[in-house]
């Protein structure tokens, strides 16, 4: 045990010399968080502040709109008909961005325009959206009504028909966590999948300089095949970490310093309004958008979610790295016997795919298979705890993770046998006869 | 004492090692010799059990052969690396430490090394920037450093400059001073008549000869002797008669003469004196020994 920690250690910080390796810690997260900042700005492009004319003769507003005035929009007020060429050309208006024109029918047929110079972004359509519905309603209200607002919107309140299975009444397994937990597996699969390919290379240069020999005569060839695993897991585990923590960090600064707009109150209740309106309104971008921020930053439990991440990845990273072991032990290079990484990239993407039929179809015979297949249960049991699980079934995921732990041991074991009876044969064309050959106990 | 009792190994149909026995004694330097192919590697890596016999087995005062044994072994294989990325001292203290030493001491231990090799200047400096001899000083120090009671040395001299082969030469003499058990293959017969006290010649996979250096020598020695005498050169000519010959003479100073002889049949050094000691006054009679080279050469001829 000792042994095996001494080489994981050294495994470990040959990995942390290498400058690509530095380099990555940083910037991978730095681009994820530029990645997100864009994804959530391409949505919020255009103007964010705006001098906005509201035309109302029948001076149906009475000069008013919000009690809360903001620094986005200021709202002007005209007792008068506004033609566009005028509005467009004259000097007068050159200062305003937008026109809102408010007519008398607007009661009725409760269409308002707004003519914008340049375009405003989602937040400012959000919010110009908002105020004058608020205000349009209050007017209708007090027009035709003996109604209190609170009352009136209370009333107004769309029928919600809720479609739940059921065996889910309440509604715990929700299908956009379940592409949270999909998103996390799939995250798990790119590091296993970069981190597999170094336990390979690993050994192969343990094999190609020749020190194997001197190695093994220390220390047994299975403890020399945990320590590459583990050394490599923990590089793995401070990149993963360093890249949860950066990413968290520029989310949060995301969400206060750089796109506080998509946080405040206006924007919060834009996203109360039914997707039909939405829909209607143009804004149905807008709506996947507010849905997204608000899945990031409210929904998900990441107290539950982060430490099974954890735990899930140290399983199927054990079950992988096994293989990837097996597969250097075999090679004398890492490019000789590309075949032998063919079956592990497939198992990489049975995996993707597992997370994938879990998220859609979560009852199905596959999904059931694969929680318990050790090569996709990390996978399944992201989406799956993502979703909400109960106790009992998470004691079915921790029961798949034990399974994961024990044929990784066996594996482990192989990729050992397979190391010392192959350790003679350097510059070696790798072949599934030399495999079965090496894979028999000498 | 270390005994290996009809060791055989078959690689894929061929024998590699055919009933291989050998016993060390300890205190030792047992040289194992032999051509190219002959199995000394397999029998050192039998020894270090990076692989196991067909049949036979070996024994280490009288216990089976096993991982505890193997751990204390030192071991220099012939195909010997080091990782690149690491400084030489962390280097070493890494070795030290799978075979057991505690940080510290193997820290000191290797400066010391570093320090005897003198090129303690380089313990902070990466593998990758060490010159191949520098290299296999750290590989030779890697394998001595935790102190081992046996050390198992494949070709410790292969690559070395001649200076450095005497370093290391020097290094396997204090083993020995230190009563180490050392079993040192190699091609370099110069270094096992300086160093060996016991040789088993390997053959194709078999023990072709087992003894110690000196009996070898003696045994395959080839008649010569080296005579130091004053007096005429054609009266110690004459003495010769017929048995033995004249193969060279030359003047040392003053009518002192040094010649080389070869005996014509079975005569001894006794027979030397008889023939000559009337003829010229005899100051110094040698007998030549061949040396391991040609008992290697003679031996492998044999053979064929």
């Amino acid at each position: 045990m000792k042994n095996s920690l001494l080489l994981a250690f050294r495994e470990f910080k040959e990995r942390m010399s290498s400058r690509s390796f530095r380099a990555m810690l940083f910037v991978g997260p730095i681009l994820i968080v530029g990645l997100i900042y864009l994804l959530m700005e391409s949505g919020n492009q255009g103007v964010r502040s705006m001098k906005v004319l509201i035309a109302d003769p029948a001076n149906l507003m009475d000069r008013k709109i919000v009690s809360n005035p903001t620094e986005a929009v200021t709202y002007y007020f005209y007792d008068d008909y506004i033609e566009l060429e005028p509005f467009k050309q004259s000097p007068k208006f050159q200062e305003f961005d937008a026109l809102i024109e408010v007519n008398e029918k607007v009661l009725i047929n409760k269409k308002v325009f707004l003519f914008y110079k340049n375009t405003p972004s989602v937040a400012l359509k959000m919010k110009l959206k908002f105020d004058l519905e608020r205000r349009i309603e209050e007017v209708m209200i007090a027009q035709f009504t003996s109604l209190s607002e609170q009352d009136f919107r209370r009333i107004k309140q769309p029928l919600n028909v809720d479609f739940r299975n059921v065996d889910d009444p309440y509604n715990q397994f929700n299908n956009e966590l379940a592409w949270v937990g999909y998103s996390l597996g799939y995250m798990m699969m790119f590091f296993i999948g970069i981190f597999g390919t170094n336990i390979t290379r690993s050994i192969n240069r343990e094999k190609s300089n020749r020190i194997s020999e001197i190695i093994l005569a220390s220390v047994r060839p299975q403890q020399l095949m945990m320590g590459k695993i583990v050394g490599n897991w923990l590089a793995s585990m401070i990149q993963l970490l360093i890249w949860i923590a950066i990413v968290g960090l520029g989310l949060f600064f995301l969400k206060e310093l750089i796109i506080p707009d998509y946080f405040t109150s206006h924007y919060m209740q834009g996203m109360q309004i039914s997707g039909n309106q939405m829909k209607e309104l143009g804004l149905g971008a807008a709506m996947e958008h507010n849905e997204q921020v608000n899945l990031i930053y409210n929904r998900i439990n990441y107290g539950f979610l982060l430490p099974n991440f954890i735990l899930f990845f140290i399983g199927t990273y054990w079950v992988f790295a096994s293989l990837f072991t097996i597969f250097g032990a075999m090679g004398s290079d890492i490019s000789d016997g590309q075949q032998f990484a063919v079956p592990i990239w497939l198992l990489l993407g049975l995996s993707v795919f597992s997370g994938y039929n879990a998220a859609a179809f979560p009852d199905s015979g596959f999904t059931q298979f694969f929680t318990y297949f050790p090569w996709t249960s990390g996978m399944v049991a992201m989406v799956k705890i993502s979703m909400g699980v109960t106790v009992s079934e998470y004691l079915m995921l921790l029961f798949a993770f034990c399974l994961q732990m024990i044929i990784g041991s066996f594996l482990v074991g192989f990729a050992g046998r397979i190391f010392k009876n192959g350790i003679l044969s350097f510059d070696h064309k790798s072949s599934w006869s030399l495999f079965f050959r090496w894979l028999k106990r000498e | 004492m270390i005994e290996i009792i009809g060791a055989t190994k078959v690689f894929h149909q061929k024998m590699a090692l055919d009933s291989v026995s050998l016993s060390i004694n300890p205190g030792q330097v047992f040289g194992l010799i032999g051509p190219n192919g002959a199995g000394k590697t397999t029998l050192i890596r039998l020894l270090n059990q990076i692989i196991y016999p067909t049949k036979g087995q070996i024994r280490i005062a009288n216990i089976s052969l096993n991982e505890a044994h193997v751990r204390s072994f030192g071991y220099l294989p012939e195909e010997r690396g080091l990782y690149r990325e690491m400084r030489v001292l962390e280097h070493l203290i890494f070795l030290g430490q799978l075979r057991g030493m505690a940080k510290n001491e193997a820290k000191e231990a290797s400066s010391l090394w570093l320090e005897k090799f003198e090129i303690s200047d380089w313990k902070y400096r990466k593998i990758s920037s060490l010159s191949k001899g520098m290299a296999q000083k750290v590989q030779f120090i890697g394998t001595v450093l935790h102190n081992p009671d046996i050390i198992i040395l494949d070709e410790p001299l292969s690559g070395f400059d001649p200076l450095n082969v005497d370093l290391i030469i020097n290094e396997v003499r204090n083993l020995k001073a230190e009563d180490k058990t050392v079993i040192y293959s190699t091609h370099n017969m110069n270094s096992v008549d300086e160093l060996c006290d016991e040789v088993a010649l390997l053959n194709h996979g078999r023990v072709v000869a087992h003894d110690s250096v000196m009996k070898l020598r003696w045994a395959y020695k080839s008649g010569n002797f080296k005579v130091r005498f004053q007096g005429s050169k054609v009266s110690f000519a004459h003495g010769l008669w017929t048995w033995f010959e004249m193969l060279s003479c030359k003047e040392l100073n003053d009518g002192v003469f040094e010649a080389e002889i070869k005996s014509r049949g079975a005569y001894q050094i006794n027979h030397v004196f008889e023939r000559l000691s009337e003829a010229v006054q005899l100051q110094k009679v040698e007998e030549q020994l061949p040396g391991m080279h040609d008992v290697f050469i003679k031996l492998v001829k044999d053979e064929k």
